[in-house]
């Protein structure tokens, strides 16, 4: 018998929609946990913030990563970078990133800022890639746009999403609403996430909730265990 | 090039390649009595958008920009609607005082009376809260050589929120207009419109019309 999540202790609703999220069809998503939001000496660090805000959500993602490996759900890590030529990058974000001093492509703490395969690009050893788990590199704030990240989702034959990373109001709040309009059931973790500003970081999950929940639902990493059958 | 003052700074744009995007602006959500009312919602807080957005679109058919509406809504067998969202909206589909709720072809579903689109002007019907998502949108936008959009509608946090969050993912420069954007809590106005800006403007720009027009008109 295949293990089910649900129903969660959640906002607005005891999630998932249908009751129960069979484990070989639900995803956890680990959004753009990378040195240069959330590690030291990353260009985040660099530029001031204070990076226990981004921080904050690691300890309870590990241990629910653990969780979930151990049930043989699927894992999807996503990084936000350009490719080194940077053709990927629009001109509007690389204008605006380097209006506040952090230019995409431009030499940063840990080496080239948001190139694929520099050091700051990587993702922090505390919630690194296992073996065999998908990583979706993604041009964007959303994990779908020109991405494969619908054709995994699809091919694994998933309908419901667990969302942790990074920032809370911007790339988990991006993907969220990107999958939500896909029809997967989301839960974003108010304890697996985190965002440069606080006072985002609650409006966001607080936005999730609304109308019934007009992009999903809102639960802790806890609850999630606790809900886990079989 | 017509530049406006915004948040975090200046926004120019080229009006040959710029659209005005005017985001759901249906009867479902802003007619008092209607299903946006009938959630608890106070309509009020959209219905000050209509004013501001009439001179706006007005400004944008004088200068010559593409005006594009969109509109929130599914097939009337609902083959079109995910079961998650269905389940969440069990009203959709089911008849309301303006015909059946956010299905196409319905009155409650079509656009007010005060924003008509006119002939020519294109209207994306969208299944989703943003307005690229199985749509052909980004198609309209290609075709004419597109590159800035200046953004009207409603709700600012979810619908309006979605699509600039698309549409900056897809290379486009969003101005969205503070005063012709309306969402039923102002907490998530302002929020909403403080993300749009943060961090160096990570989504666009936050303007307000008098500003664009005035720029329309120089």
């Amino acid at each position: 018998m295949t293990a089910t999540i649900g129903p969660v202790r959640a906002d607005p609703y005891p999630w998932p929609y249908d009751g129960a999220a069979p484990v070989n069809r639900t995803a956890l998503i680990c959004v753009d946990w990378q040195t240069d939001f959330c590690g030291p000496g990353g260009y985040v660090d660099a530029m001031g913030y204070d990076i226990e805000l981004t921080r904050a959500g690691l300890p309870a993602t590990a241990k629910l990563l653990q969780h979930v490996r151990d049930l043989g759900m699927l894992v999807v890590h996503t990084r936000e970078g350009h490719d080194p030529d940077l053709s990927d990058l629009p001109a509007n974000k690389r204008w605006r990133s380097a209006r506040i001093g952090a230019e995409i492509g431009g030499p940063g703490p840990c080496g080239r800022i948001l190139i694929k395969g520099e050091p700051g690009w990587e993702i922090v050893p505390e919630v690194a890639p296992a073996p065999g788990e998908v990583i979706v590199d993604k041009p964007g704030k959303g994990a779908f746009y020109a991405t494969n990240l619908d054709l995994v989702l699809r091919t694994h034959g998933i309908t419901h999403l667990i969302l942790t990373g990074i920032t809370t109001d911007v790339c988990v709040h991006t993907t969220m609403r990107e999958a939500n309009d896909r029809g997967y059931e989301c839960l974003i973790l108010s304890d697996c996430t985190g965002a440069t500003d606080p006072a985002n970081h609650a409006a966001a999950l607080h936005m999730v909730t609304m109308q019934g929940g007009v992009f999903g639902c809102v639960a802790t990493s806890d609850d999630v265990i606790a809900a886990t059958e079989g | 090039m017509p530049t406006v003052e915004a948040d975090p700074g200046p926004f120019s744009f080229a009006p040959e390649s710029t659209a005005l995007l005017v985001i759901d602006m249906q009867r479902d959500f802003l007619l008092p009595g209607g299903f946006g009312e009938s959630l608890g919602n106070d309509v009020a807080q959209l219905r000050c958008t209509i004013e501001p957005l009439t001179a706006l679109l007005a400004a944008g058919r004088a200068a010559g920009l593409k005006i594009i509406h969109t509109r929130e809504g599914h097939l009337p067998d609902l083959s079109d609607c995910p079961p998650a969202k269905l389940r969440r909206g069990p009203m959709i589909g089911k008849e309301g005082p303006f015909g059946r709720i956010l299905i196409r072809g319905e009155y409650g579903h079509d656009i007010i009376d005060e924003l008509r689109p006119e002939a020519g002007e294109p209207v994306v019907d969208k299944p989703g809260k943003g307005a690229f998502y199985a749509t052909d949108l980004s198609k309209i936008l290609d075709n004419d050589g597109i590159k800035s959009l200046i953004v009207t509608g409603v709700t600012t946090e979810v619908c309006v929120h979605t699509t600039v969050r698309e549409a900056n993912d897809r290379g486009y420069e969003c101005l969205v207009i503070k005063d012709c954007v309306g969402s039923y809590f102002p907490e998530f106005q302002r929020v909403g419109l403080r993300m749009i800006a943060a961090q160096g403007g990570i989504f666009g720009w936050v303007a307000d019309s008098p500003a664009v027009i005035a720029a329309l008109q120089e």
